[in-house]
């Protein structure tokens, strides 16, 4: 075995599942120089292999999983894999990213990309055991839960390390919100975007890797001191204790400072969540701080319930299950813990089921359905059995209501009509998430620029919250844009950084959580930036500067952007639902009241394409901004399909 | 003349911080120190999964009177008396695998770059890598009268009931109550 040199394994696995057969392409300088890894290479592979005519469902759609550039090492939180494909869902760019080993396994065995395409006839699995590649019948894994299909291929391989990806029976049945699962149902999910759906299409249940090869090293006392930063600046940043020690549920106390839950449908703002309080969650159920692979802040949880009607169910809760939850008013832990559960297991992505549920539930409301459409359901707010059945039936299109909800909230409006479009709340198809945003311009504009639907992760933009006025000024040229509900000017500027900043955390495959939240903007610099940049050129051998990495970032959204533009998206796509403009939040508090103002929408959103230099009309790329970042294939592109911004 | 020392799981389960997080940063960084590039193979400490939220790292014990060494043909395997650790002579392994199955607690493994045994050397008596990097803090360079107590802590746990643990760790009381509350 030759001694690795850095921390790429130097070659591209490709499947056809039509034809069964392998391929085997050199990774290197054609992909890392200007994509460095992860989301940046797939997000380029996918957009020179699936043009506008390949539809999602369509066999030449690829699936394209990839591992940050730094996962399979021990830099700190390096635990990330993106999995890229044309979403079913938005019918553009989709990508949904997870912290597990699989990725670091998958390079073990030697590939720091696998590309999928094609169709099988019928249920098949993959099996990567280093040199080893085999298509095997999956018949008896069909219709198992993610967590008992990794189980039965840990069984049948005589191998508890195993690393796996699968889906659910939800990916099977092609619903449009199902999810990709690392290692079984609670170690990390792939979960926007319906990427679940794509596997499901071309009859691939699961992939089993085994990799017993090493991952590289460049410079290794420069890994041991960047790390070191690391953990210094984790140390005085008080951002990080709280994530220790209530993992991703310390997120409740940030919803309510700001009086933003979006409970019931994205109606009210304030909302009864005494009951799901973090420390709730850490005194009753919390099993302890867990982490993924390789991260020393360790917000990963599982929770157990031990008593009561769901007594003896396990499952891993984020911040945003607890959310979707209070989107469909649930008020009690206990049932987020037990919903969780079943969307892992049945293999939905929970931020879109949740929106999902409930805009039905606001359709039952409303009286555009009755019991009789939704099979005796009462489907109110806040019922918890029609909840988790719903959710169920979503997973298995059991009935008609629920099979029409599996097609997503876009496409389930618009079958349904009757007005209901007004309250799906989503962006280009892709259901929204996190905090309301009314009463807050820029992240109103940062789920409208999101490039793969409505998505908080897509950007930073809380980071008006963590900067001084004086920093404001300094970076965008305003004071106005650290003031969190009346600034405007620099706004559209700090939009364009923070999102180029989170990108090459999916580059490198950092945690979003571990890297790029902080509670002073200084601290966020040095983590996201310098510290990332650092244990990036240590492990590779690169020597990129911190103004290089950042345009990365830059490089892989414009890729995206240009992605969706020529699958029709234009100024009118980076918008969000009528809902934010027109309706007062409900419920008082903090934010009570607040609606998102149109004219601050679009200043804000002006300001942001002149930044990334898009033309501000048509909301296209421009030959200008293209080129500048070495894109000149992508703007040739365009201009020939007629897509390029003037 | 060195203490005896070992690396020990030394969790305190009453702190959730204090159980091991199952990161398995000791061993990517075993491997790093070990081998110049990670691979969590060829890490000396290993996690094990047990189910949902249990993982448990396990290391080698540095026995006095090592069964992986009876159980060597070739003399690979020895007690070096200066420093107190079992160490693996690799000119002299022959990669035959008895040490594996003879370990009682399944610690040794096989490299799978060289083919030969790998086991913990406490990184030679110094500082243990995967000591320094544990960011839960629950591994500990031990000596034989702390590793005694950590020992009767954990046979004790073995005796004790799960109700009578949960009762008297803080926070425990709640659910207990609520247990209560439902029964009527």
């Amino acid at each position: 075995m030759t001694k690795k040199k850095n921390c790429y394994a130097g070659k591209i696995l490709r499947l056809d599942l039509t034809t069964g057969s392998f391929t085997t392409e050199s990774f290197g300088p054609k992909q890392t120089d200007l994509f460095v890894g992860g989301r940046g290479v797939a997000s380029k592979v996918l957009y020179d292999e699936v043009p506008p005519e390949v539809k999602p469902f369509d066999p030449e759609n690829r699936l394209i999983f990839s591992p940050g550039a730094l996962h399979g090492t021990g830099a700190p939180s390096a635990s990330r894999t993106t999995v890229t494909t044309r979403s079913p869902l938005t019918g553009m760019h989709g990508d949904g990213h997870a912290g597990a080993t699989w990725g670091g396994e998958l390079k073990r065995a030697g590939y720091d990309l696998l590309i999928i395409q094609g169709k099988a006839e019928k249920p098949v699995y993959l099996l990567i055991d280093d040199d080893k590649l085999e298509l095997r019948d999956a018949g008896a894994l069909w219709g198992n839960f993610t967590s008992k299909t990794h189980a039965k291929l840990c069984r049948e391989l005589g191998d508890h390390e195993l690393c796996t990806i699968s889906i659910g029976p939800a990916g099977e049945n092609l619903v449009r919100l199902a999810a990709v699962f690392h290692n079984g149902s609670d170690k990390g999910t792939s979960a926007r975007c319906g990427l679940g759906a794509v596997m499901g299409s071309k009859n691939l249940k699961a992939i089993a890797t085994r990799g017993t090869g090493d991952v590289g090293v460049a410079d290794i006392p420069a890994l041991k001191s960047a790390y070191q930063d690391y953990l210094d600046t984790i140390e005085v940043d008080p951002y990080c204790p709280p994530a220790t020690k209530y993992g991703t549920c310390r997120f409740m106390m940030h919803r309510v400072k700001f009086g933003i839950h979006g409970a019931e449908n994205w109606r009210y703002g304030e909302y009864d969540w005494h009951k799901l309080d973090p420390e709730v969650f850490r005194s009753d159920y919390q099993v302890k701080a867990g982490a993924c692979v390789a991260c020393p802040v360790r917000c990963r949880r599982d929770y157990r319930i031990t008593s009561g009607p769901f007594a003896g169910t396990t499952a891993k809760v984020e911040w945003e299950t607890i959310a979707r939850s209070m989107t469909c008013g649930i008020k009690d832990p206990e049932s987020v813990i037990a919903w969780s559960n079943i969307c892992n297991q049945y293999g939905l992505d929970i931020e879109g089921t949740g929106d999902t549920v409930a805009f039905a539930m606001e359709c039952f409301e409303k009286g555009i359905f009755t019991e009789k459409d939704t099979d005796g359901l009462d489907l109110r707010f806040g019922n918890v059995e029609a909840y988790l059945e719903l959710t169920r039936k979503i997973a298995l299109r059991e009935g008609k209501l629920a099979d029409i909800l599996a097609e997503g909230t876009k496409r389930a409006a618009k079958k349904i009509g009757q007005g209901s479009e007004k309250f799906a709340i989503h962006v280009k198809g892709g259901e929204m998430t996190a905090g309301d945003p009314r009463g807050m311009p820029v992240r109103a504009v940062s789920y409208a620029t999101s490039t793969r639907g409505g998505d908080h992760l897509r950007s930073n933009p809380y980071i008006e919250e963590i900067m001084t006025p004086e920093e404001a000024l300094e970076w965008w040229g305003s004071e106005e844009a650290a003031d969190i509900s009346k600034g405007l000017k620099g706004k559209g500027r700090m939009l364009k950084f923070s999102e180029d900043l989170v990108t090459i955390g999916d580059i490198l495959g950092l945690c979003k959580f571990a890297f790029y939240r902080s509670a002073t903007f200084p601290y966020l610099y040095k983590k996201g930036v310098h510290i990332a940049t650092r244990l990036y050129n240590a492990c590779s051998g690169r020597n990129l500067t911190e103004q290089e990495m950042l345009q990365t970032g830059e490089r892989t959204w414009n890729i995206e952007k240009a992605y969706n533009t020529r699958c029709g998206a234009t100024r009118a796509d980076d918008d969000i639902p009528e809902r934010f403009f027109k309706e007062p939040l409900k419920g008082g508090g903090p934010s009570g009241g607040a609606v998102v103002e149109r004219d601050k929408f679009d200043k804000i959103l002006d300001e942001y394409y002149e930044a990334r230099k898009f033309n501000p009309s048509s909301g296209l790329p421009t030959r200008a901004g293209l080129e500048g970042l070495g894109l000149h294939d992508i703007a040739d592109d365009l201009e020939k399909r007629g897509k390029l911004g003037a | 003349m060195a203490k005896k020392k070992r690396v020990v799981y030394s969790n305190r389960p009453w702190e959730a911080t204090g159980i091991c997080s199952g990161c398995k940063l000791c061993e990517l960084w075993c491997s790093l120190a070990k081998n110049g590039a990670f691979n969590p193979r060829r890490s000396r400490i290993r996690i094990v999964e047990l189910g949902t939220g249990v993982d448990v790292p396990v290391t080698c014990q540095q026995c006095q009177d090592p069964a992986c060494q009876a159980a060597c043909r070739f003399e690979a395997i020895v007690y070096d008396e200066k420093l107190k650790i079992v160490v693996v002579d690799e000119e002299k392994c022959t990669g035959c695998r008895a040490c594996v199955g003879a370990c009682p607690y399944g610690i040794i493994a096989m490299d799978p770059a060289t083919h030969k045994a790998i086991k913990c050397d406490l990184c030679n008596g110094e500082e243990p890598v995967c000591v320094s990097i544990c960011p839960s803090n629950v591994l500990a360079l031990v000596d034989d009268v702390e590793a005694g107590e950590i020992n009767r802590r954990r046979f004790a746990t073995l005796l004790a009931s799960d109700d009578q643990i949960q009762r008297s760790m803080p926070g425990g009381e709640e659910p207990i109550q609520k247990k209560l509350e439902k029964r009527g």
